[in-house]
Order: C-alpha cells, then sequence, then structure tokens
C-alpha cells in the first residue's frame, strides 16, 4: 500500500505565512484529486480552521483524538468546497503540552493510512508546539518573508529539522513585493536562497487577494485571477513532481507596456 | 475479517467485554456471533461494561443497548458518568442557581457552570460557554455556548446579539451559517423546537 507524503509547513518566525500556505497547498492538492488532511498543531492559537472557513463545524479536536475521547473519524472536519479535503483542528482552550511528539508519531501514521498528503501547519516558536508538529513528518517546508529576522530564524529551524532527521527541507518565499526588490530595498530571491543553501519551491507575492480570502475562510488558491493564486498552484503543481517555472512577478509591466518596451526598445 | 476484537473477562462483579480496535460493524458482528454462540451462558450471567480506548462512548452505549434490549441480557453498566445520560440532569431553569460574569470572556477562555449562566460582556470567537442551565449574555455571542449540557433540551441561549459559531442545547449541536448572517440587531432567545436550536425574536410581540 502506498502511504500518504507528511509534510509540516513551519517557520521559527510568527506571522510569516505558515497558515495561509497551508490552508492553500492543502486545498490545492485536494483540487488536482488527492485526499488530504490539514492538521492544525497550534493549540491554544489555533487558526487554520479560521482561514478555511470551518470554524463553526468544530466539535471534536487534535487533543480529543490523541485522547481518544472521539475516534479519529470523528474529529475530522471535512471542508465544505472540496471533496477530499479534511481539517484536523487545534484544541483552542488547552496548551502545547496536551499532546506529545509520540502521539503526533502515532497520529500522522494513522492518517497517512487513509490520506495522500498530511500537510501539518506547525506554530511559531521552536519550543514543544514545534516539536510537536515536526515529530510525524518526512518532509518539511520553511515558509520566510523577504526580512532578515524571517530568514534568521528559519535557518535556525532548518538547522533542527536537520537535527531531527528531517533531510532537505524545501523553502517557500512569501510576500515579495516586486517593486521594492526591484528598487533594491527588498531582499531577493538569490539573497535568501544563498544564506539558507536549500531548494526553492515557490514565491509567493505580497497581494491583497490573500488578506481578502482569509478574511472570507476560503483560500485564495481557488481563484481564477490573483497572482498569489497562480503562485500556489505552482507550489502545489511542483509538490506533485512536476518542473514548473517560477512566477513573473512583474505586475506593473502588464502586457501592453512590455509590447510599448519592446516596440520603442529599437 | 479480523478476528479477536472483542473478547470476554469475568470479574467478580460480572463480565467485562474487551474490544480492541477495528471498526464499529466488524466489532458488532463479532459480538453479536460470540454472544449467540453462548447466549445462555450470558443470559445467566450479569454484563458489567464495555472496556477499550478505541470505541467512542456513543458506540459503548449502543452495543450494550443491543445486549440488553435485543439479546435481553442484564446489563448492569449505567452511564452515569456521561454527562448527556445522567438521570438527575440540572432541572433549574425557570429557578435556580446562577453564576454572574461581568467580564468578556476572550478566545481559548471556558466558562462552566453547574447552573445557569449570565455574561455581563461579551463572549467572543473561539470562547466557550457551559451552563447545565440557560445561558443569558448581556452583549454579543460570536463564541460557542452550551445550554443544557447535561441533557436539558429546555434550557434556552440569549444574546443581546445572538451570532454563536456554534449553538448547543443539551445534545443538539447547531452552526452558524457559512454566508453572511442577517441578524435583525434585536435581542434574540435560542431554543429547541423539534430536535433543532430555532431562533426567535427576544420579545414575543411588540
Amino acid at each position: 500500500m502506498v502511504m500518504g507524503r507528511a509534510i509540516v509547513i513551519t517557520s521559527g518566525k510568527g506571522g510569516v505565512g505558515k497558515t495561509t500556505a497551508t490552508a492553500n497547498i492543502g486545498t490545492g492538492l485536494a483540487m488536482s484529486g488527492y485526499k488530504v488532511v490539514v492538521v492544525d498543531t497550534d493549540i491554544g492559537l489555533r487558526n487554520l480552521d479560521v482561514v478555511m472557513g470551518l470554524e463553526n463545524r468544530i466539535v471534536y479536536d487534535i487533543v480529543d483524538v490523541v485522547e481518544g475521547n472521539c475516534r479519529l473519524k470523528q474529529g475530522l472536519i471535512k471542508d465544505k468546497r472540496f471533496d477530499g479535503l479534511y481539517l484536523l483542528p487545534a484544541a483552542q482552550t488547552k496548551d502545547k503540552t496536551a499532546i506529545t511528539p509520540e502521539q503526533m508519531i502515532e497520529l500522522v501514521a494513522k492518517l497517512k493510512e487513509e490520506f495522500d498528503f498530511i500537510i501539518i501547519d506547525s506554530p511559531a516558536g521552536i519550543e514543544q508546539g514545534f516539536k510537536n508538529s515536526i515529530a510525524g513528518a518526512d518532509e518539511a517546508y520553511i515558509v520566510t518573508t523577504p526580512e532578515v529576522s524571517a530568514v534568521r530564524d528559519a535557518d535556525r529551524v532548518i538547522g533542527l529539522l536537520e537535527a531531527h532527521g528531517i533531510k532537505n527541507p524545501k523553502l517557500i518565499i512569501n510576500r515579495i513585493r516586486y517593486d521594492m526588490v526591484k528598487r533594491g530595498d527588498m531582499m531577493n530571491v538569490e539573497d535568501i536562497i544563498d544564506i539558507l543553501a536549500i531548494d526553492l519551491l515557490g514565491i509567493i507575492p505580497d497581494d491583497e487577494a490573500i488578506v481578502i480570502s482569509t478574511n472570507k475562510g476560503e483560500p485564495v488558491i481557488a481563484e481564477e485571477k490573483p497572482l498569489s493564486a497562480k503562485a500556489f498552484r505552482n507550489i502545489c503543481s511542483r509538490i506533485l513532481g512536476n518542473e514548473v517555472e517560477l512566477l513573473d512577478l512583474d505586475v506593473n509591466e502588464g502586457k501592453f507596456s512590455k509590447l510599448l518596451k519592446i516596440l520603442f526598445s529599437k | 475479517m479480523k478476528e479477536g476484537l472483542v473478547s470476554f473477562k469475568g470479574i467478580n462483579g460480572g463480565i467485562y467485554i474487551h474490544v480492541k480496535g477495528g471498526e464499529y460493524s466488524s466489532i458488532l458482528e463479532e459480538l453479536e456471533r460470540k454472544l449467540l454462540e453462548s447466549l445462555d451462558f450470558f443470559k445467566g450471567a450479569k454484563i458489567a461494561g464495555i472496556k477499550g480506548d478505541s470505541i467512542s462512548r456513543e458506540e459503548k452505549k449502543e452495543l450494550l443497548n443491543i445486549m440488553k434490549y435485543k439479546y435481553d441480557l442484564n446489563v448492569t453498566e449505567d452511564f452515569k458518568e456521561d454527562p448527556l445520560d445522567r438521570p438527575n440532569m440540572f432541572e433549574g431553569i425557570v429557578e435556580g442557581m446562577t453564576k454572574f460574569i461581568h467580564n468578556t470572556i476572550r478566545s481559548g477562555q471556558v466558562i462552566e457552570y453547574d447552573g445557569n449562566i449570565v455574561v455581563i460582556g461579551d463572549v467572543n470567537p473561539g470562547a466557550l460557554v457551559r451552563a447545565k442551565g440557560n445561558i443569558v449574555i448581556l452583549g454579543r455571542l460570536k463564541g460557542v455556548a452550551h445550554a443544557g449540557c447535561d441533557g436539558n433540551t429546555k434550557a434556552l441561549v440569549a444574546a443581546y446579539d445572538l451570532r454563536p459559531t456554534q449553538l448547543r442545547i443539551g445534545n443538539i449541536i447547531s452552526r452558524r451559517p457559512d454566508e453572511n448572517m442577517d441578524t435583525t440587531g434585536l435581542p434574540e432567545v435560542a431554543k429547541v423546537h423539534d430536535n433543532e436550536v430555532v431562533i426567535e425574536p427576544y420579545l414575543p410581540r411588540k
């Protein structure tokens, strides 16, 4: 039997987009027809349910499942839009010590029998919650933003993952602003990869559409137009083993202006 | 089919049924088969309960009920510890013990009381208010409220602004619609009618 892939999405630093990335990648893979579960391990500060718009369906959570207050199936919440997509929410009224890495390993092993992908949303920090989140994972995706502090934390986390036996984590650079990079006011992709020295999985532009979709509780990836949605679709495609070119983030330069440039450059 | 999901162990109080993992349907199948193999023996014995972490409380209850009513066995385990089945459920919803809370209840906070709860303040999303009696919120209810949590479906939830993530009364759960909820802007009361949570205006007639 083919077992599912357990992937943890982590960053060290908070607020860089782990939860957004988890929701979008999970949704994207489910849209491609895979059976996916997204797992929120941020106990006490759960958000993934809100971003996915499933908060009103929570009856049981990950702690109930781990403690045996309910069956695993009772804890899984079916997505409202996509078949094959499920959420295992975190508990809100407990804290990170409510589960142990050993319990996570057992839980993820069970999920791997049922699902093609287990996407685990990690909490910020490197303490117990982080240790829980990586315990059952086979692969790790690091989310960072083009800021020195986020990159520094990403570097620390990559080291911890390697010490834990998770080799070759992949990098997602979030919230890139092409205009700032062009002016030299923001770290560019090459700078970040140079520091972290890991493979790049994808880049996500800073995009208002993400804010809107997050507030609506519907991951942006299902929308046709936004650039960030395209970026996430590319990431999903790469996860599935396809070669996809990096997105051209030069949004200000539409087709028309490019055409003008070509015409006048002669 | 997997075998050995169900085993029997006699202890001085009676027979305990031990259940190991597996799907509920196969557990039930095996249990029924084993019962039928020596039904006379089981009829003379006391069934003291079901043990096993892999099956849920509801499923245990169902199995016990099957043994009790379908096979007419002497089942002594009652689900006293289950709040939803407690025979002496809280009745003081007209007049009874009440806790007053003068505070905003924030995400992650849980307020529980073995009586009625009145919150003078808001209940934010992610918060949980659980009472054996009624719940009255003099403010916005946006979190989860569970009234009559030991099984009293006559309990009610009232709020100045009733927009809960989820409402539970007794063992009935209802959730907020996914679309934006239209509210009257007036205080509202949630009650159970025909096994469903129904929201009504606060005043019968205006």
